[in-house]
């Protein structure tokens, strides 16, 4: 049964049910992505950028020899390291901003970490873009050619794991920025032990009762399917960018601080981008600067774009997590101590955001209540693909130990881990239980049935002889409130309204598919109401060009659905002053005097002294009425709302085949902006979320460093017939500052997926699975080891009272499977 | 004619060399007759995407993976869905081919999956990249089976990948465009 979304407070356009702004436009094929817009028709003499991979995992080029490869026909010019060109370019790092905010070189948010040269000489997996760059006049030419550059390798050890990284007489990966492949303390992340509340050690000793667990994060990687795309254009005059890049001001700011040109000479355009979903970190990529300087040197347009295998160009950050929790035996948690591991692959980029600064928040906002709280991490590197930002940075990672913990505590407990979350966790802001937490894991519970499904572990029904259902949820807190956008600057939003009284929306974001863009005009529309504006009165463009003067507000944390709605409300409070002024002498009374309603303007005091604002427009001068607003993000700490998935699944005991029968995902958004774009973000995160829980791994050959499944018949990405029945709720119980006080919410529709899946296997089996992909090889290694534990235990109790203890233990450990730390 | 245009082709070309241009080839797309020869510079080994994007600028269909698995680029031959990703230009000699771009402007189909917003299931498209494939291999599956259940447009349409996930509405998209065709039907 579907339940519909209802609003807390009724307004004529924001909240509803609608068809996107754009449905049309994409469902008939016209939209146009980056890809579309670089085809050689539209750019006369374009020229094909194809960049040398590294076929090793890590070595050094002694030498190139490029004769051949300038030799084959089509084969204009080939860009390699040891052009000064290419030397003189500064040491970088592909996440100069978590995405919010633009930022310069000196000022880049992981400075400590800047390991990235652009076409450098030393491959740090395979696959790294480096030593030359090949332009020709066809793509099929600068492939050709790149296969006949002979490199003369100096090969140097690799290594894949990070504990085997941090080993002494490992391979050194970057000697730059480590001897010991441990990433160093750096300002903005901080030390090793990057939060230390109270006394964990003395707490833990002092606990009731406590529990260890572990869990591990693999790499799943974005797959958006529009690969990554760029056309380069550089005259003398200015460097124009098209790209599919989702960060448009901060793409002009890259380029210009890497080029050394002033800003007004580079020009960013970004279309329609066929998702996003983090990859590329923010966008600060190399390929962007040796295209350009390719360019440069022909004279022409240089088109550069990945294949799909090329796109598999960065994964989410893997993470193995610990996690030691001591409580009471009335359920309060006194301690948390988390540790984990991260394995930032060849580049640091985005990690110890990942690692340290999603984790401190999450602290603030979730553990505010415990009283003893340590948190400590390694960034390690290796020579894997780079990790990166995925729909989320570390919060799912995070949240696949937290969890577990909920889960493992109240079983330990006796209690239910709805009850323990609820009495545990909230923000510090509020006294528990916080209000939004509750709300959700309760209307979670009603949606999946749990009174009724949840039972003890493995202890439901056997269906059709070798089957068992389950159900479980995780939660976590939201990062996407107002207060935690004040990184991002100013927002900026401009609207000008035509005499005619429709309306030319500026508010510039690349539109990645979240649905923000059908959010603006909503917004618009509801800001200006006051004209009697529709929705269809107002113009929206797909295309982000840095020309137009205003700084792109980016697709992170899913917040531009409401920031800049927030902006048009005060927006709209200027524009309605400013059109009071114009329509006072036809009323023959002051602005002051004057209101504006449906449309009309009135004097307030004599309602039926009224004229429509449209007819008295076409009647002036005819000039356009432009607002614009620049606005920073409401610094006001209001705590975050929390979401949560619940899961029910079934595990085949005999296959080890685990299928989602239903997920629930629930959000309290504060307010929602656009219910259809939402449902359809909680919903489609889903596939990403159910993709990493059980099939999605890139995996490698260990013997060579290759990895061996850069593509999507290998790489396995659910499909509509792998997909349960997903059912959306929208709440509205927390409320953050400014009209809407929105959160963003679809970034975060994957983060619980993975262990709301874990959590629901061991209620259907009694063996828990702590490592995704919980592939049938997991789960019927869980179920040997939980059978051969029952064993010892039946073996155990016939023996004496001391040797049962022992094989009570060993059966505690063999059910958690791998919880205990290695 | 079909049979001429595949003996005239070149044999592939030499290592060293872009492959040799290929004979005369001529189809429909979109109602339209074309024809390529020699100077249009393909290959035995263009692919019919290559050809519909980059010559004819038809970019509605688009290419993502590139090796037949993401049902991305698909488009209608003789009427019946097919990845022009993985289908040779030369293949199209003879046949014809039908894009996104011929579809009529109020297509069932596509209207369909544009207002697809009704609560519980979200919209069927977010970034819209793998709209037009599934968009075609739509119209294809309902030229078949007209009156599908849930089940089966599931599994006629397990083919396509939808990254952002919009999996759920775009079923209901399918089952509203076979509402619509079938109303359009009826009323006509």
């Amino acid at each position: 049964m579907i339940r519909p979304f209802t609003p807390r407070v009724e307004r004529q356009f924001i909240g509803k049910y609608r068809p996107k702004v754009d449905g049309k436009e994409k469902a008939s094929g016209k939209a146009l992505y980056a890809d579309d817009l670089s085809l050689k028709s539209r750019f006369p003499g374009l020229l094909y950028a194809k960049v040398y991979r590294s076929p090793l995992p890590h070595a050094r080029i002694r030498s190139l020899d490029l004769s051949a490869a300038r030799a084959y026909p089509g084969v204009v010019d080939i860009l390699s390291y040891a052009d000064p060109d290419v030397a003189a370019l500064k040491r970088t790092n592909a996440g100069w901003t978590d995405g919010v905010d633009t930022v310069s070189y000196r000022k880049m948010m992981w400075g400590t970490f800047r390991d990235r040269l652009v076409l450098g000489d030393t491959a740090h997996w395979v696959g790294d873009e480096v030593g030359a760059a090949v332009v020709a006049e066809s793509e099929f030419a600068a492939e050709e050619a790149l296969r006949l550059i002979k490199v003369d390798w100096e090969v140097y050890p690799f290594v894949l794991d990070p504990y085997e990284a941090m080993k002494p007489g490992a391979p050194v990966i970057h000697p730059e920025i480590t001897r010991d492949n441990i990433f160093p303390p750096d300002p903005f992340g901080g030390e090793e032990v990057f939060v230390d509340k109270g006394d964990v050690e003395a707490a833990l000793a002092a606990s009731e009762v406590t529990i260890e667990c572990r869990s591990v994060y693999h790499n799943a990687t974005q797959g958006s399917l529009d690969n990554w795309c760029c056309v380069v254009d550089w005259k003398p005059e200015e460097l124009t960018v098209w790209s599919n890049s989702y960060a448009v001001d901060q793409t002009r700011m890259h380029v210009s601080q890497m080029l050394d040109l002033p800003l007004h000479r580079v020009r960013a355009i970004s279309s329609y981008v066929g998702g996003q979903f983090g990859r590329g970190d923010t966008g600060d990529q190399p390929f962007f600067l040796f295209t350009a300087l390719l360019s440069k040197r022909t004279g022409r347009p240089v088109k550069f774009r990945h294949t799909r295998r090329e796109s598999f160009h960065d994964s989410r950050q893997p993470a193995v997590y610990t996690a030691r929790v001591g409580a009471k035996r009335d359920g309060g948690i006194v301690a948390m101590h988390f540790t984990s591991v991260g394995n930032a692959g060849a580049y640091a980029d985005h990690t110890m955001f990942a690692l340290k600064y999603a984790p401190k928040e999450i602290t603030e906002v979730a553990l505010a209540h415990v009283p003893n709280v340590r948190f400590e991490t390694r960034g390690v590197y290796t020579n894997k693909l780079p990790a990166c930002m995925m729909r989320g940075v570390g919060n799912s990672q995070f949240n696949i130990i937290f969890g577990q913990v909920v889960d493992l505590l109240a079983e330990r407990l006796g209690m239910d881990p709805v009850e323990l979350a609820i009495r545990n966790f909230g923000h510090e802001w509020e006294s528990l239980p916080d209000p939004s937490l509750a709300r959700v894991l309760k209307e979670g519970a009603e949606r999946i049935g749990w009174a009724e499904k949840r039972h003890k572990p493995g202890a439901g029904p056997l269906l059709a002889g070798t089957r068992r259902r389950g159900v479980g949820f995780s939660f976590h807190p939201a990062w996407h409130a107002e207060w935690q956008e004040t990184r991002r600057g100013k927002v900026q939003v401009s609207i000008t309204l035509n005499p005619d009284c429709t309306v030319l929306l500026n508010a510039p974001s690349v539109e990645t598919g979240n649905g923000s863009n059908t959010c603006n005009v909503l917004g618009c529309a509801e800001a200006l109401r006051f004209l009697g504006v529709g929705f269809e009165d107002i113009r929206w463009g797909s295309t982000v060009d840095t020309a137009i003067g205003l700084k792109d507000c980016v697709q992170t944390d899913s917040a531009v659905s409401y920031l800049q709605s927030e902006v048009m409300a005060v927006a709209a409070v200027e524009l309605k002053e400013k059109l009071l002024e114009i329509v006072a002498p036809a009323l023959g009374a002051a602005a002051s005097e004057l209101d504006i309603a449906g449309g009309e303007a009135f004097v307030k005091a004599e309602p039926s002294r009224r004229a429509s604002v449209r007819e008295l427009l076409l009647q002036g001068d005819l000039a356009p009425i432009l607002v614009l607003k620049s606005r920073a993000p409401l610094a006001t700490r209001t705590g975050v709302p929390f979401f949560a998935n619940f899961a029910e699944v079934e595990v085949d005991e005999e296959t080890g085949k685990v299928e989602a029968l239903k997920l629930v995902v629930l959000n309290d958004c504060g307010t929602v902006m656009y219910a259809s774009g939402a449902e359809a973000q909680q919903i489609g995160g889903q596939v990403i979320g159910l993709g990493e829980t059980l099939t999605e791994e890139i995996v490698y050959d260990r013997a060579t460093g290759v990895p061996l499944n850069f593509n999507w018949i290998d790489y396995r990405i659910p499909t509509m017939a792998d997909m349960p029945e997903v059912e959306p709720v929208l709440l509205e119980v927390w409320k953050g500052a400014g009209e809407y006080g929105a959160c963003g919410i679809g970034e975060g529709t994957v983060t619980c997926t993975p262990r709301a899946i874990l959590n629901a296997v061991y209620n259907a089996i009694g063996a828990r699975v702590d490592e995704i992909p919980a592939t049938p090889e997991k789960i019927l290694s869980a179920l040997a080891a939980k059978a051969s534990a029952a064993r010892a235990a039946a073996a155990g109790a016939t023996a004496t009272a001391g040797a049962a203890g022992a094989a009570a233990t060993a059966a505690r450990a063999g059910a958690a499977g791998s919880e205990v730390a290695p | 004619m079909a049979e001429q245009a595949r003996k005239d082709l070149a044999p592939a070309g030499q290592a060293a060399a872009d492959p040799a241009p290929v004979g005369r080839i001529r189809f429909r797309v979109n109602g339209a007759e074309v024809e390529f020869g020699p100077e249009s510079g393909l290959s035995p080994s263009t692919t019919l995407s290559y050809l519909l994007r980059e010559k004819l600028g038809l970019t509605g269909l688009k290419v993502s993976c590139d090796e037949g698995a993401c049902g991305a680029c698909t488009v209608l031959r003789d009427g019946k869905a097919v990845l022009s990703c993985m289908s040779l230009a030369i293949e199209a000699d003879g046949h014809d081919i039908q894009t996104i771009e011929g579809l009529a402007p109020d297509d069932p189909v596509v209207e369909a999956f544009a207002e697809q917003s009704e609560p519980g299931h979200g919209t069927a498209l977010q970034c819209g990249f793998c709209t037009p494939g599934f968009v075609m291999t739509t119209k294809a599956f309902l030229d078949e089976n007209p009156h599908p259940t849930l089940a089966e447009v599931k599994e006629a349409l397990s083919g396509n990948i939808c990254r952002c996930g919009s999996y759920q509405a775009i079923a209901q998209a399918v089952l509203h465009a076979a509402e619509k065709i079938e109303r359009r039907r009826t009323s006509s």
